[in-house]
């Protein structure tokens, strides 16, 4: 319940840094509402499995997450960037080149095609990642967990509590009779992708050079 | 039906004009009641949030400003506290001021001001401070943001 | 006198004779009178001149307006002048309260940074959940306070929706003036799709503003902070925000239009415009296509310098959405198919009418809002000329 509690009271937080990485996608895929809540589905699914990756973590060393702020910028900053290219990759590559300067074919056909949602599980996983400032307290308390599954409860219950907060998103499949929106959508996730990626490089510089 | 339509469509092109001769000829009444309609304020982000109190040192004044953790929705687990001096005669070269934000009576931190070359040295007392944010002379004074996080 | 259109005539003008035309501009004269000076004349000398410069410059460029029939030409030389004589003026005053061009931290903090109408769009999310907005400037008073900016842009988008975008905006006439310098574009072809980018900006920047609570155009990506005020690099970051807004300045609004002769920043990037598109669904007037007389010549799609004019749309019967109402679509049209157009009434007839009704309303919201501007870029370059330098 204090999991849940505590993912509820941050949730908002949580909704604002995914929502510039999950609405681009929801439109540029141009699906209807239902199809729309599978995908946040497996978006959160992504979020969940980096979340209880470090609720084993956390509770394997007995210890919050790295407070050293080297290590914190190489793996926030290494979470960007993949966050970047994954957004940046959807944004360029697609059947039907929605963007106009778009070029290569055939690269997302092995990874986007023949397995959808890769491409979001990948994308919940490394928005999870990103120590969004809730999730930092929501391990610190993990950590201090006595049991594994103890830990494990804790993260899930918190999980539940952040996700509510993104339900309205699916609802965008109500705009999907308006066929640019695919167009804007991509587009848009390219503008974020390109932001995530000086954001990652910077802190991963930072991060290698200290 | 058609020339109730088109006397309409004119009514409100000559409204158009009137809009342009309003908008600018009464800006200052419009805006100010915009302005006190919405009762929309500069973010505290940005703004630094609202004074909670004013320490008066004999030479130089110390305000303390509320704690900053705006969110969109909500409150964010890390935000800051905007402290600022500003010189009643004249500034003294060195400042140290012990900062209780919390109102409980405790130092939260230390601050240690440099005021010629504006140098500032924090000593955080309480887990929630962490670092200084920015430090700036600002007209004659000086103001500092300190990083804090919430701790539960 | 007009001429009336034949369906198959080679010209159609709505021009008028010196004497009417005069008749037809004398509220004008009137009311730029009156708003441009306030209701007080300037008492020192100096200031009397440029009054009587700028007020005879926009009444001048009205008149040939309603002389010729043609609208585009003369909007432009009113437009362009305005935006360069708004980078002087802008520039000369951060020279002389600071000393650069480059915006302090200390600024920031006393919240005393002109509120551009480029922020509004991120402003309103926050503004709505929060009741605050993401700016470091004041609401009310001082100049370009937030408020009175809002004031506005509502009072422009009621007006003339788009229209704010070749009437209003003290920054679109930079590449608008770049768009005009070659005869013949030598970059042609522009895939249609990249019209949709101005939404993807849009909405990227409206995100990420809600979500980090931060202006992210702003300092990000405004090309025009080249020529206003930007923040002091101070570090990587900022210098990194730093090379982009110039490279997007030099490309966007330079080198782009300069080759392609279309608004490139404008009409292929610029969030805000996009954004006023919506407002052209809430304004009475709008550029129409009389079907009956078009002939598809097409010479309206290879004029517009926003892309608004496409076959489908020519088909349709209207511009999109993105139409700036600059005029070179009707300008060009050599049968009149095209037209300004008041909504509500029926395609053809009174076509004089409704495009003066448009230009009183456009062409005052233009003289008033740029009038004060180019009055103190003006006395700059006189105080330039006279003592050495602007400040």
């Amino acid at each position: 319940m204090r999991g849940f509690l505590l993912g509820l009271s941050s949730g908002a937080v949580c909704a604002a840094y995914c929502t510039p990485v999950l609405v681009p996608y929801l439109l540029g895929e141009g699906r209807d509402v239902l199809q729309n809540f599978s995908a946040l589905m497996q978006f959160l699914l992504g979020r969940l499995m980096g979340y209880l990756s470090f609720a084993v973590f956390a509770w394997g060393i007995h210890t919050s997450l790295p407070q050293d702020i080297t290590q914190r910028n190489l793996i926030i900053g290494s979470t960007y960037l993949i966050l970047s290219g994954l957004l940046i990759f959807y944004s360029f590559f697609k059947t039907g080149r929605a963007c106009p300067s778009a070029g290569g074919h055939g690269i997302d056909h092995r990874l986007h095609d023949s397995r959808p949602s890769l491409l979001l599980l990948a994308m919940g996983l490394a928005t999870g990642l990103n120590f969004c400032p809730p999730f930092l307290l929501a391990v610190a308390t993990a950590a201090e967990q006595t049991s594994l599954l103890q830990s494990l409860l804790f993260f899930l219950t918190f999980f539940l509590g952040t996700s509510v907060f993104l339900i309205p998103v699916p609802f965008l499949g109500l705009l999907r009779g308006f066929s640019p929106l695919h167009l804007i959508g991509k587009m848009a996730a390219g503008l974020i992708g390109a932001y995530y990626l000086f954001i990652g490089a910077t802190m991963l510089s930072g991060g290698l050079y200290r | 039906m058609k020339r109730a339509r088109s006397i309409a469509g004119y009514a409100w092109a000559v409204a158009c004009m009137v809009a342009v001769l309003a908008t600018f000829s009464g800006n200052n009444y419009l805006s100010a009641k915009l302005a006190s309609a919405t009762g929309v304020t500069v973010s505290p982000m940005y703004s630094g949030g609202e004074i909670v109190r004013s320490i008066d040192h004999g030479a130089y004044r110390t305000v303390i400003r509320h704690p900053v953790f705006d969110g969109l929705l909500g409150e964010r687990k890390e935000g800051f506290i905007q402290i600022e001096w500003q010189p009643v005669t004249e500034f003294p070269l060195l400042i140290e001021d012990k900062i209780d934000f919390t109102g409980d009576g405790k130092e939260d931190f230390a601050f240690r001001l440099d005021t010629a070359n504006g140098k500032g040295t924090l000593t955080p007392r309480n887990p929630s401070v962490i670092a200084v944010q920015m430090l700036v002379r600002v007209n004659q004074g000086w103001v500092a943001r300190i990083q804090l996080r919430k701790v539960s | 006198m007009i001429k009336e259109h034949h369906p198959h005539a080679k010209t159609i003008e709505v021009r008028q004779s010196p004497g009417k035309s005069f008749l037809y501009a004398l509220p004008m004269m009137l009311l730029t009178l009156v708003m441009m000076s306030g209701g007080k004349i300037p008492a020192d000398p100096q200031r009397i001149f440029v009054f009587a410069v700028t007020y005879l410059f926009f009444n001048l460029l009205f008149f040939l307006m309603i002389h010729t029939g043609k609208t585009d030409r003369y909007r432009a030389t009113a437009f362009i002048t305005y935006a360069i004589l708004f980078i002087i003026s802008f520039i000369s005053h951060m020279f002389e309260a600071r000393g650069s061009m480059s915006l302090s931290q200390e600024k920031i903090i006393l919240c005393e940074v002109p509120f551009c109408h480029l922020v509004i769009p991120m402003t309103l999310i926050p503004a709505a959940f929060t009741k605050t907005i993401i700016f470091p400037g004041s609401i009310t008073g001082g100049f370009a306070s937030i408020a009175s900016m809002f004031t506005i842009w509502i009072g422009a988008s009621l007006s003339m929706g788009r229209g704010w975008c070749s009437w209003g905006c003290f920054f679109g006439g930079l590449d608008d003036a770049f768009s005009r310098i070659l005869k013949r574009p030598l970059l042609r072809k522009i895939d249609p799709r990249w019209t949709y980018l101005p939404w993807a900006v849009l909405l990227s920047v409206i995100l990420s503003a809600a979500a980090f609570l931060s202006p992210t155009y702003c300092t990000w990506l405004c090309p025009f902070k080249t020529v206003t005020e930007f923040e002091a690099v101070t570090s990587f970051k900022i210098l990194v925000q730093t090379i982009i807004f110039v490279s997007l300045f030099i490309a966007l609004v330079i080198v782009l239009p300069l080759l392609t002769k279309r608004r490139i920043q404008c009409s292929l990037f610029c969030p805000f415009g996009a954004m006023q598109g919506l407002t052209n669904r809430i304004n009475a007037f709008d550029v129409r296509i009389d079907p009956d007389i078009c002939i598809n010549c097409k010479r309206c799609v290879a004029a517009c310098p926003t892309l608004s004019a496409t076959e489908e749309s020519i088909r349709a019967g209207r511009p999109l959405m993105s139409c700036m109402k600059c005029g070179t679509c009707v300008d060009v049209c050599p049968n009149g198919a095209a037209s300004f157009h008041v909504r509500g009434t029926p395609v053809a007839g009174n076509r004089n009418i409704k495009r003066l009704l448009f230009l009183y309303t456009a062409f005052l919201f233009l003289a008033t809002f740029s009038g004060g501007t180019i009055q103190d870029g003006l006395l700059r370059i006189i105080r330039l000329i006279t003592t050495g330098s602007m400040i």
